[in-house]
């Protein structure tokens, strides 16, 4: 499989502050990918070197083999915060990164219905953000970067405010996206189970200046749906063994 | 709030605001007091009533200069706060300039603009202007400073050019401290609209007051009054309509 994003020898640091020491990593195509690690360990600062959102001097960062320089029309990146546009109601919110982004193509009627519908909003296309919940506010962020049809997905901890319930069930939607879709994806997060639950590999990373100290692959079949958690025992096997490379088992 | 109580509400203030004009009517008339020192509400009624003919007319007067005074102050209030926004010169050149010209009392400056610029119309606009422009300034430039600076990281992921991201983004952020800008300066511009003509003019409600306090018809004074009261309260009211188009204020 070759490399779509081919990270090598990676360092960031803010003034005096080292945030990222040598970090090296190939994600492949369709390839989900999680970036455990523990909270200022640098992950999201690694997501935003892969986004071409941060500039960073150590290392070199590839992209379809093009080193990154700069954001991407081929990427779509989640933030933590739904970051929606208050004035836009959630259609224009969902077409944002489209109607901004010459290089990126409109969806046709028919694939913006149907990521509408996907996505659970079917009815609340003409709703402002302050009229929706958290977790449909996330579930337009995320609709924004699809709509994009990006080849990959950038995700940093985007159901990390939600509660734990919500984040569940966004999950699930996001699994059967993905499923369904078949992008790359490189996830942040700091939830053990959800990187188990929903990656193929979770690089787990080291306290600050964060590397990675292990390149996990989660051999679990697919598709998977929430029952893996309780009926698989190799779900608990891998719980255990990320617990205890983070240190809190 | 229940319909009900909302009424009542309205009951509540109604009946307060008719309690104290009652209180003001016979007051005065127990008391003795003369009626061109305090004349008591009815007769003000009354002369706003007889004299809505001179004073619908000099309140035309007034409002032009009220009115081309903000448009000219938002005019230029805007691209100047823009401009020190954006521009590290600016903000250490034309900044500190308006800072400065805002601490001049601008009263102080009313003699001079009507032996610059004449009895006419252009004094007080400049009048009206000159109190307007400052809280303009000051807002447009709180607004453009207000956009979260996440949100100007996801335009860049979303890979909007700076114009897009002024525009769709730093514009819209903006409105709703220019609009309390808007709010602040309104009621501000009619002050310099009068004080203009209380200083040099032949017409306009500031030297209706005048004129009339000063030949003892205080009831006439006091109909004035009210009606730069009225036009201040409504063209803040016009300017407060606004809010409803960037309700986004508290999300």
């Amino acid at each position: 499989m070759s490399a779509v994003i081919s990270i090598s020898g990676v360092g960031k640091a803010f003034g005096d502050l080292r945030v990222l020491g040598d970090v090296s990593a190939d994600i492949g195509a369709a390839e989900f990918v999680s970036v455990l690690g523990p909270s200022g360990c640098g992950k999201s600062t690694l997501l935003r070197l892969i986004a071409g959102l941060t500039p960073f001097e150590d290392g070199s960062i590839s992209f379809n083999g093009a080193a990154v320089t700069a954001p991407a029309p081929e990427m779509g990146f989640v933030f933590q915060t739904s970051n929606l546009l208050p004035w836009l109601n959630v259609r224009d919110n969902l077409l944002l990164g489209v109607d901004l982004d010459a290089a990126v193509q409109r969806p046709s009627d028919a694939v913006f219905a149907d990521l509408v519908e996907t996505l659970g909003l079917t009815g609340f296309e003409a709703s402002h953000p302050h009229q929706l919940s958290g977790g449909m506010r996330h579930r337009v962020a995320i609709g924004q970067a699809l709509a994009r049809n990006p080849q990959v997905l950038l995700m940093d901890e985007p159901f990390g405010a939600l509660d734990a319930l919500t984040r569940d069930r966004l999950n699930m939607e996001l699994l059967r996206i993905w499923q369904r879709d078949r992008k790359t994806v490189v996830l942040v997060t700091h939830s053990i189970s959800e990187a188990v639950l929903l990656s193929d590999r979770v690089l787990v990373m080291s306290e600050r200046p964060g590397t990675i100290i292990e390149d996990v692959r989660i051999d679990l079949p697919r598709p998977r749906d929430p029952s893996v958690t309780r009926e698989d025992p190799a779900f608990g096997d891998y719980v255990v063994r990320l617990s205890k490379l983070m240190g809190v088992l | 709030m229940s319909a009900s109580a909302v009424t009542r509400d309205h009951a509540i203030s109604l009946g307060f605001f008719l309690f104290l004009g009652l209180a003001w009517e016979f007051g005065v008339r127990w008391s003795g007091v003369q009626s061109y020192l305090l004349p008591p509400p009815s007769a003000i009624l009354a002369e706003l009533w007889q004299s809505r003919g001179p004073i619908l007319a000099q309140s035309l007067v007034t409002l032009t200069e009220v009115f081309w005074g903000f448009i000219i102050a938002v005019a230029l209030g805007v691209p100047i706060a823009a401009l020190i926004f954006f521009s590290r010169t600016a903000k250490r050149t034309v900044y500190p300039l308006f800072v400065a010209l805002q601490s001049i009392p601008k009263i102080g400056l009313a003699p001079l603009i009507v032996v610059w610029f004449g009895y006419g119309l252009t004094s007080k606009l400049i009048m009206a202007f000159l109190f307007a422009f400052f809280p303009i300034i000051i807002s447009t430039l709180g607004g453009l400073a207000s956009t979260p600076a996440h949100l100007e990281e996801h335009f860049r992921a979303l890979r909007a050019t700076p114009m897009q991201s002024f525009w769709r983004l730093r514009v819209p952020a903006a409105l709703p401290s220019f609009l309390d800008g808007c709010k602040v300066a309104m009621p501000l511009a009619v002050i310099g609209a009068v004080v203009g003509e209380f200083v040099g003019s032949n017409d306009g409600l500031g030297n209706l007051i005048l004129t009339a306090s000063g030949s003892g018809h205080t009831t006439l004074t006091f109909a004035a009054l009210i009606a730069v009261t009225l036009m201040s309260l409504i063209l803040f009211y016009g300017v407060a309509y606004w809010e409803r188009f960037i309700w986004w204020r508290a999300a």
